[in-house]
């Protein structure tokens, strides 16, 4: 195994680890206080910032090293020298033959033109009409407050 | 290998560019609290959540939900239309050079490990995006808003990872967010488990969510035919090497299609120089060097063009950032309008006939028993506040019932303040808790406070809920309530007041009946 093959290995594990734990943390405090609240706790809270942050710390040295691993890996060139080669999929690259001539023959044509005008001209009729249905309101009412469920804080 | 450091390239300085824009109510990083101004009525083209404390603008997918939620009521006409508008005139092109989540997909991948390439496999799940789009954007808020009322946008609850990213983590790691820690429960260990199982797989395979996931990706495809920007091939120039599309590393079948996010990377890569990105007819990008390069005058005209536009960019983007930081009076924490608010706390009860000297002025008492006053006095001395143990600030406001609420007129009873808005899913899932306590303890004092955005909409929604035993208000600009009270953006928020008028609880997360009325409990005997 060359070097860079190693230090792309160690990585990688690197950051398998980091995300299992922070997986694992997030799932463990929730499984904990469904228990709690089962018992009957009412007031139990699964995530509070001393909870979250135990949980976070040991965490915390790996990913820095993960960082330090990439910004040396970046500064050293390191990289997956495939990611830079033609794909060699051959049922990827199959029906290719047969595509390039759409590419070729992609060019804006007066069809693409009639579609592009009509498109533009609908999607400026619908904001109009939108905007006077009171559109802009419904979209500033969902914005401008965070609505906790969506986020995914409750 | 190249060993060294290559300069940014042009669409990563956009890339940024655009995440920035964005994002440019940088100070909500810092005091935690989310731009709240009008520019939210609009959307940005990219995949941004709204609820990240440096968004300016609101995000098209979240909008889209929002709107088909609401499609018993009002047509989405707005946001399809401008979707409909950025997909013609930019279509992917989105998702290559302004998204900030495509953005931070690419830094991932720039994580020195060994990668995942393109292959027939993930050709295949490119198509699960639009199941995505199918179910979990288009049926679910459908179903669940037309069919059974209940607000449900289902892939910003159940998936989004910006929104876990830039709004839940992006407000959480405040301090002044402390209470929302309270709400975390299953959707949220769900959220973030995918987030995890996202980053990690953009790590080893280019743009997993964009390629596998992202619904808005899915609607952009759709205009890339014939969107007005994006990759465009020279038929004369072509000799149909393929090389193009070995080396692209999303998904796509020819240059240009609905795969093609015009990232631009094809057009260094044909050495035939019959790619270039184009704008209508204006050539954005186009092949420098080989034998097909463009004419050197053009290329000088483009760079000098280039120029130009970055020059508008950052001035436009110093503007914004001025703007939304120092200028933007959208919700003034610190000077909270007056007008409908005394500048003192609720007093504790005094003998009647006593008047109290308050700094601001001086409020005529309330009549209370004898036995009442010593924990009123008390209470006197606590620090005016929101926090538990202050005593709220007094304040007063019309009631969509017409009469009037006045904070200090409730002292001798447990007060609860409740912050909801139409558009939040467990506002209105709690609400009913609320008018079954008052049903249950009539002498509590219940205020719901709409959030000022949508408040017009309120009313009728109300008038169709019928929940009689309730005051609402509807807060406003003017009336600044929420700022007043320290109320979070977030929805929802429950303040309770003891009777001498002491805060004994204030989070924002939602409540179940049991909770509220164990909270009602503890106040009545605080």
């Amino acid at each position: 195994m060359t070097r860079e093959k190693l230090f792309m290995t160690a990585q990688a594990v690197l950051c398998a680890v980091i995300a299992a734990l922070l997986a694992a943390g997030a799932l463990s405090l929730y499984l904990d206080g469904a228990a709690k609240q089962a018992e009957g706790d009412l007031f139990y809270y699964m995530f509070t910032r001393e909870r979250v942050g135990a949980k976070l710390l040991p965490v915390l040295p790996l990913l820095f090293c993960a960082a330090g691993l990439t910004i040396a890996g970046v500064i050293l060139g390191i990289r997956d020298e495939k990611a830079d080669k033609p794909v060699k999929d051959e049922k990827l690259l199959r029906d290719l033959g047969s595509i390039r001539e759409k590419a070729v023959h992609q060019q804006a044509d007066q069809k693409t033109l009639t579609l592009r005008t009509a498109v533009l001209v609908i999607a400026l009729v619908l904001i109009v009409i939108g905007i006077i249905s009171g559109g802009l309101e419904d979209v500033l009412a969902k914005g401008a407050a965070i609505c906790t469920e969506c986020v995914g804080l409750g | 290998m190249d060993k060294k450091i290559t300069r940014p390239r042009t669409r990563r300085l956009v890339q940024l560019y655009a995440a920035l824009l964005y994002n440019a109510n940088l100070k909500g990083f810092i005091d935690g609290h989310i731009y709240s101004g009008d520019l939210k009525a609009v959307c940005v083209p990219g995949f941004n959540c709204y609820s990240c404390p440096g968004a300016i603008a609101s995000c098209p997918l979240g909008s889209l939900q929002n709107a088909l939620n609401a499609a018993g009521h009002t047509a989405p006409w707005y946001v399809m239309g401008i979707l409909a508008l950025f997909g013609v005139i930019l279509g992917r092109t989105v998702c290559g050079w302004i998204c900030p989540l495509g953005l931070i997909q690419e830094l991932l991948h720039r994580i020195p490990t060994r990668k995942i390439r393109k292959s027939h496999i993930t050709r295949k799940l490119s198509y699960l995006k639009y199941v995505f789009l199918a179910v979990f954007v288009i049926a679910i808020p459908l179903i669940w808003g037309i069919g059974k009322g209940i607000i449900l946008p289902g892939f910003c609850k159940y998936i989004c990872p910006a929104g876990t990213f830039e709004g839940a983590v992006g407000l959480l790691q405040n301090p002044v967010n402390a209470t929302s820690f309270y709400q975390l429960g299953a959707v949220f260990t769900n959220k973030w488990v995918i987030m995890i199982v996202i980053g990690l797989a953009c790590i080893f395979c280019y743009r997993s969510f964009c390629r596998f996931i992202c619904p808005l990706g899915a609607i952009y495809g759709f205009f890339n035919r014939f969107a007005l920007t994006g990759v465009k091939v020279n038929p004369d120039r072509c000799n149909s090497c393929g090389l193009c599309v070995m080396k692209c590393e999303m998904d796509v079948k020819h240059v240009g299609d609905h795969e093609c996010i015009s990232c631009g990377r094809c057009v260094s890569t044909c050495a035939q120089g019959a790619i270039s990105l184009k704008c209508g007819k204006i050539t954005l990008l186009g092949p420098e060097t080989g034998k097909n390069a463009d004419p050197e005058p053009e290329i000088r005209k483009r760079k000098k063009a280039g120029r130009v536009a970055w020059g508008i960019a950052i001035a436009v983007l110093v503007f914004a950032v001025a703007w939304f930081n120092f200028i933007e009076p959208a919700i003034d924490r610190s000077n909270a309008p007056a007008a409908a608010v005394t500048e003192q706390p609720a007093q504790p009860e005094t003998p009647a006939g006593t008047e109290t000297e308050t700094g601001a002025g001086t409020q005529e008492a309330v009549s209370g028993s004898a036995e009442k006053n010593e924990p009123a006095a008390a209470a006197a001395d606590l620090p005016v506040g929101t926090e538990i143990g202050n005593r709220l600030p007094d304040f007063t406001t019309d009631l969509l019932s017409g009469e009037t609420f006045r904070l200090s007129d409730c002292l001798g009873r447990v007060v609860i303040i409740n912050f909801w808005g139409t558009t939040c899913a467990p506002c209105v899932a709690e609400l009913p808790y609320y008018e079954q306590l008052k049903v249950n303890y009539p002498d509590v004092e219940i205020l719901a406070i709409h959030n000022r955005a949508g408040a017009k909409k309120a009313k009728a929604f109300l008038e169709d809920k019928g929940w009689d035993h309730l005051d609402f208000a509807l807060d406003s600009k003017e009336k600044g309530l929420l700022p007043l009270l320290n109320a979070a953006d977030a929805m929802p928020q429950t303040i309770i007041l003891d009777r001498q008028g002491v805060v004994t609880y204030n989070a924002q997360a939602p409540l179940t009946y049991e909770k509220l009325e164990a909270l009602y409990k503890q106040a009545l005997e605080h």
